[in-house]
C-alpha cells in the first residue's frame, strides 16, 4: 500500500543547492561560475538582453535570423568553423532566441572550456567584419525553411503566430511571434544586422555563465583573457516598454478553418511577468490545471466528459518577464464532438477555477513541479541557463534559488486571487480551428 | 576591438568513468550520488515485435490501459497518487523491449515504484474503459498522422522489409491496426507478456534508496521469463532505387525519408558503421547538412543514421525541404551517399566524427534518467558492465581505413528507396525527369 499524505519530503529551501560565484569585468561582463565535479563536462551559457521584443515594425524575425548568423563565423574564426570545432570537441550546441533574449550555448568535456570561450569571445567582438551578403541570404533561406517545418506545414503549428497579436496590442513588444514574417525576412538588409549586433551585442548587455567541472577563479580569469578586451558600450537602446500594455476591455475571437484532423480550442490570458508572485500562483494554478491525468482538464474533459482527446489537453504559463506573461489553455475534440461542445466544457472548466482549488489538488501541483524543477538543474547546461535568466531579468543568479520554495508557498488563496483575476472571461482570447470539411453537425440546432 | 586570434588548444583531458553498475537478482542499478532525482524502469522483453498479426499497436494501448485503475484504486485516485508524489508514469514500446518507468525525488521513488508495480501486475482493465483507451489512442494516431513524416516512414518501411513482416509495419501501428484492437487482445497481451519478472533499472542516490526493496515490489508474483525472440534476421538490400512519392497536396515542404536495410545493433561493424553515418549526416558539421542546409538553403536540416534493434537495423536519412528543390535535393543527397560509400572519408572529418561521439557520452550521461537509458542498452543487447568504456575507446581509436570499408560495406547508394511525401502534382514531373529511379505514386497508405 501506498499512503500519499504521510511521507511529506520537506522540501529545501534552496533551489539551488550547488555553489554561485560572481564577477564583472571592467566592460560590464557579468560572469557567473557553479562548480560542480560530478562529471568530467563544463556547460557555457551567454544571455544577450536582446530578443524580438525589441524589434521595430518591418524588422520581425531579425533577432532570430541574427542568431542562426552567429555560427557562421566571426573574424578568427572561418565559415563553419564554430560548429565543427565544438562537435569536434565531443561537445553539444546550440542557440535560442524568444521575444525576451537570445541565449547561446554548448556542453562540452571540460579539457575544451577555453575554446569555448574563445568561440564565444570572438562572436560577440568580431561578427561584423565576417558577415557577408552570401552568408545572410544562405540563413535567411534556412530560417524561412524553418518558419514552413515548424508553423506552416503543420496542423495548427500557427496558433502562437495567431495568439501573440491577438493577446498584445500593435506596437506592444509581444505583439509579433519571434519567427518573423516572410515579408519582412525577405527584405532583410546586410547593413541592419551590422548594426543590430554593434547595438545588442557587447559585453555589458550579456551573461556569461560556467557550469561544471571548472572552478571559478580559472573561469574568470579566462573570461578576463578572453572578453576582457571587448568594448563596452554605452547606449544599448531598450526595447518598448511593455510592462503595463493597455486594458483588455473586451473578449476576443479568432475561427481558422484549416487543414486539421479535429475542432481545437486556445483559451489565452495576459497574467502577470514571470518572476513575480502572482505568475508563481499562476505557474501552480496552470499545473494543477494542465499538467498530468489528475489535473482538472484531464479528469473533466477528457475522463469525465469525454469531450476531449486525453493526449492533447494542455495549460501553461510562457515564462516571459518583459510583461504580463500569457496563459494558454487548450482542448482538442474527440470524435464526434463538435467545436461549440468543445469550448463550452472548456470554459465551464476554466471558469470554476474563481472558485479556487483543492489543497489536494495544490499539493499535486506542487509536488509535479518540485519534480520539474529538479529535472531543470539535473544538467549542468539546465543550470547554467538558469543562472544566466537569473542574472539577466532579475540582476542576481542565486535568485534560481528561490523559484522552487516559492512555488510551494503558492496559497490556496493565492491561487484564487490570480484565477479570478486574470482569467476573467471578459479578458478572453478564443482560438478555435475547424477542419476543412467539417460540416454542421446533425445534433446541434 | 582586442581579440585574441590564437585558438586554444585542449588542456589535460579528465577520464569519464561510467558508475559502477551493480546486478542481482533481476536488478541492475547505478549509484549516482547527490542526485535529487531518481529513476525506476521496469524493462519487459514485449515490444513491438511481440505484438501479433493485424494488431501493431496493442502495445501502446496496454501501456495507456494501465492507468485506467488497478484493483485496488479506481484511475482518478491512482493519477493523484501519483502524481501526488511527483511522479508520473512514462511507458515507451519500441522493437524489442516495453518500458514503463517513475522519475521521482529520490525519497519518494519507493513509493512511485509501488505504483508502478500495482499498474503494471494488477491493472483492472475494465472492458468499457480498454475499449476508450483504444478509441482515443486511433483518434490520436490519427491526429499524429496528419503530420508530415509518419506516412512517409510506413512506406519506406514497408518497401524495406515487407509490410508482410512486423518491422515492415510502423513500430506504434497505424489508425487501422489499433482501431482492429479489441479488449481481449489488450487482456491477452497483457496476461502473456507483462507477468514475465523483467529487470528493475534503478538510476539515483542509491544511500537513499533501497534497491533491494523495490525489487521485492515489481518481482512479487511474477511467472517465468520470456523465451527468447530470435537471432538476427538477413539484410536484402532491393535491386535498383525505387522513389515512391506520397501524396500531400498543398504541402510547401516535402519530407523526405531515403534509405535501406542494414544490419542489427550488435553486429561487429557499430563502430564503424555509426562514425560512417555520422561523417555523412549525423552531426551538424556533417556532409549532407553542410551541403543541403549551408550551402543551399534548401532545408532547416538534414540527418542520416543507423536504426537498428536486436534482430534488424536500417539506414535512413530524413529531411524536409521546400517544395520547389525537392528534385536538386534529392539528387544532391543521393549524390553525397553515393560519395561516400565509394571514396570513404577523410581523416579531417573523422577526426570531428569520433570526438563528438566519444564526448557526446560524457556529456549527455549526466542524469539519472540517461544513466538508466544507459542501462537499458547494456541489457537489451546483452552488453558488459564495462561497454561504455569500451566503446569510448573503440569509438577514438577507429581510423580512415575501418571507416571507409564499413561505408562502402554497409551504404548501398544504388539500392536506395526514396520516399517523398509532399505535393504530389508539384513534383511528379520533375522527380520523373530526376534519372534517380522509377516513381511510384501512392496515397499510403490507402485511405479508407
Amino acid at each position: 500500500m501506498v499512503a500519499r499524505s504521510d511521507t511529506v519530503v520537506p522540501m529545501p529551501p534552496n533551489g539551488f543547492p550547488w555553489p554561485i560565484e560572481t564577477a564583472r569585468l571592467d566592460n560590464g561582463l557579468r560572469v557567473v561560475v557553479s562548480e560542480d565535479r560530478t562529471a568530467p563536462v563544463v556547460a557555457v551559457n551567454l544571455w544577450y538582453d536582446v530578443g524580438s521584443r525589441h524589434e521595430p515594425d518591418g524588422q520581425t524575425g531579425f533577432a532570430h535570423l541574427f542568431e542562426h548568423l552567429m555560427f557562421e563565423g566571426s573574424v578568427h574564426v572561418p565559415k563553419t568553423e564554430h560548429m565543427r570545432l565544438i562537435q569536434g570537441s565531443g561537445g553539444s550546441l546550440n542557440a535560442t532566441t524568444n521575444p525576451d533574449r537570445t541565449n547561446y550555448f554548448e556542453t562540452v568535456p571540460a579539457e575544451h572550456l577555453e575554446l569555448a570561450l574563445w568561440l564565444e569571445a570572438d562572436r560577440m567582438g568580431g561578427l561584423v567584419p565576417a558577415l557577408t551578403q552570401e552568408t545572410l541570404d544562405n540563413q535567411r533561406e534556412v530560417v524561412k525553411n524553418e518558419r514552413r517545418q515548424r508553423y506552416e506545414n503543420v496542423p495548427y503549428g500557427d496558433a502562437w503566430l495567431r495568439l501573440l497579436p491577438l493577446l498584445y496590442p500593435p506596437g506592444h513588444p509581444y505583439h509579433h511571434a519571434t519567427i518573423g514574417s516572410m515579408a519582412d525576412l525577405n527584405a532583410a538588409a546586410l547593413e541592419t544586422f551590422q548594426a543590430f549586433h554593434s547595438t545588442y551585442y557587447a559585453p555589458n548587455n550579456a551573461v556569461l555563465s560556467v557550469v561544471g567541472d571548472a572552478t571559478a577563479a580559472d573561469v574568470f580569469a579566462l573570461a578576463d583573457k578572453y572578453f576582457g578586451g571587448l568594448a563596452p558600450r554605452a547606449d544599448i537602446p531598450p526595447a518598448p516598454d511593455g510592462t503595463r500594455p493597455a486594458p483588455v476591455t473586451a473578449a476576443v475571437r479568432e475561427t481558422v478553418t484549416a487543414d486539421v484532423p479535429a475542432p481545437r480550442i486556445y483559451l489565452a490570458h495576459r497574467t502577470y511577468p514571470f518572476g513575480s508572485r502572482e505568475y508563481d500562483a499562476v505557474t501552480v494554478l496552470a499545473t494543477a490545471l494542465g499538467n498530468g491525468r489528475g489535473s482538472r482538464l484531464y479528469q473533466r474533459l477528457a475522463d469525465g466528459a469525454r469531450l476531449a482527446q486525453p493526449d492533447y489537453v494542455s495549460a501553461y504559463g510562457v515564462d516571459l518577464a518583459h510583461a504580463p506573461a500569457p496563459l494558454i489553455v487548450s482542448a482538442t475534440a474527440r470524435d464526434g464532438i463538435d467545436a461549440a461542445a468543445l469550448e463550452a466544457g472548456l470554459v465551464e472548466v476554466v471558469d470554476e477555477l474563481a472558485a479556487g482549488i483543492t489543497a489536494d489538488e495544490l499539493d499535486r501541483a506542487k509536488a509535479l513541479l518540485a519534480t520539474a524543477w529538479w529535472r531543470q538543474v539535473s544538467t549542468v547546461a539546465g543550470r547554467a541557463d538558469s543562472l544566466s535568466r537569473y542574472a539577466t531579468q532579475f540582476g542576481d543568479p542565486a535568485r534560481a534559488g528561490e523559484r522552487l520554495p516559492a512555488w510551494q508557498a503558492v496559497t490556496l488563496d493565492e491561487v484564487t486571487a490570480v484565477a479570478t483575476e486574470a482569467l476573467r472571461p471578459e479578458t478572453r482570447v478564443t482560438l478555435t480551428y475547424l477542419p476543412e470539411d467539417s460540416r454542421l453537425p446533425e445534433e446541434s440546432a | 576591438m582586442t581579440l585574441i586570434s590564437e585558438r586554444p588548444g585542449p588542456g589535460a583531458a579528465r577520464p569519464y568513468r561510467f558508475p559502477e553498475v551493480i546486478r542481482r537478482d533481476g536488478i541492475v542499478a547505478a549509484h549516482l550520488p547527490g542526485q535529487a532525482l531518481a529513476v525506476a524502469v521496469l524493462l519487459l522483453d514485449a515490444g513491438a515485435g511481440r505484438e501479433p498479426d493485424g494488431r501493431e499497436g496493442v502495445g501502446a494501448v496496454v501501456a495507456k490501459a494501465l492507468e485506467e485503475g488497478t484493483a485496488a484504486r479506481d484511475s482518478a485516485a491512482y493519477a493523484l497518487a501519483l502524481e501526488g508524489l511527483g511522479a508520473e508514469l512514462f511507458t515507451t514500446v519500441d522493437w524489442d523491449s516495453f518500458r514503463i518507468g517513475v522519475q521521482a525525488p529520490a525519497e519518494r521513488l519507493p513509493d512511485a515504484v509501488a505504483l508502478l508495480a500495482e499498474a503494471v501486475r494488477t491493472p483492472r482493465l475494465d472492458p468499457a474503459d480498454v475499449a476508450r483507451v483504444r478509441d482515443d489512442e486511433v483518434t490520436a494516431l490519427r491526429m499524429d498522422w496528419a503530420e508530415p513524416g509518419p506516412r512517409a516512414d510506413a512506406a519506406l518501411r514497408a518497401d524495406l522489409f515487407g509490410a508482410d513482416q512486423r518491422h515492415g509495419r510502423p513500430l506504434h501501428g497505424d489508425p487501422e491496426s489499433v482501431a482492429a484492437v479489441s479488449v481481449d487482445d489488450v487482456v491477452d497481451f497483457h496476461r502473456g507478456w507483462l507477468g514475465q519478472p523483467g529487470t528493475l533499472l534503478v538510476a539515483g542516490d542509491l544511500d537513499r534508496v533501497d534497491i533491494d526493496a523495490l525489487g521485492a515490489a515489481v518481482f512479487a508474483g511474477t511467472g517465468a521469463p520470456v523465451a527468447d525472440a530470435g537471432g538476427p534476421l538477413p539484410v536484402k538490400t532491393r535491386s535498383g532505387r525505387q522513389i515512391i512519392l506520397v501524396d500531400r497536396p498543398g504541402s510547401v515542404q516535402s519530407t523526405l525519408r531515403l534509405g535501406h536495410v542494414a544490419p542489427h545493433r550488435s553486429h561487429p561493424d557499430y563502430v564503424p558503421m555509426a562514425l560512417a553515418a555520422t561523417v555523412l549526416g549525423g552531426a551538424f558539421t556533417s556532409r549532407l547538412n553542410h551541403l543541403i542546409r549551408e550551402v543551399r538553403g534548401y532545408t532547416y536540416g538534414i540527418r542520416s543514421e543507423f536504426g537498428q534493434s536486436r534482430r534488424f537495423g536500417r539506414f535512413v536519412v530524413s529531411s524536409a525541404v521546400q517544395t520547389a528543390v525537392t528534385a536538386p535535393a534529392l539528387v544532391d543527397t543521393v549524390g553525397e551517399i553515393a560519395r561516400t560509400q565509394a571514396d570513404g572519408v577523410t581523416e579531417e572529418e573523422l577526426a570531428v566524427a569520433r570526438s563528438w561521439r566519444a564526448g557526446q557520452l560524457s556529456v549527455e550521461l549526466q542524469t539519472s534518467g540517461a544513466i538508466a537509458g544507459a542501462l537499458a542498452t547494456l541489457v537489451v543487447h546483452g552488453l558488459p558492465d564495462d561497454y561504455h568504456a569500451t566503446l569510448r575507446a573503440a569509438l577514438l581509436a577507429a581510423d580512415v581505413d575501418t571507416v571507409s570499408q564499413a561505408a562502402a560495406d554497409h551504404l548501398h547508394a544504388g539500392a536506395l528507396t526514396l520516399v517523398v511525401e509532399g505535393d504530389a502534382e508539384k513534383i511528379h514531373a520533375e522527380l520523373a525527369a530526376a534519372d534517380l529511379g522509377p516513381v511510384l505514386t501512392t496515397t499510403f497508405p490507402p485511405t479508407s
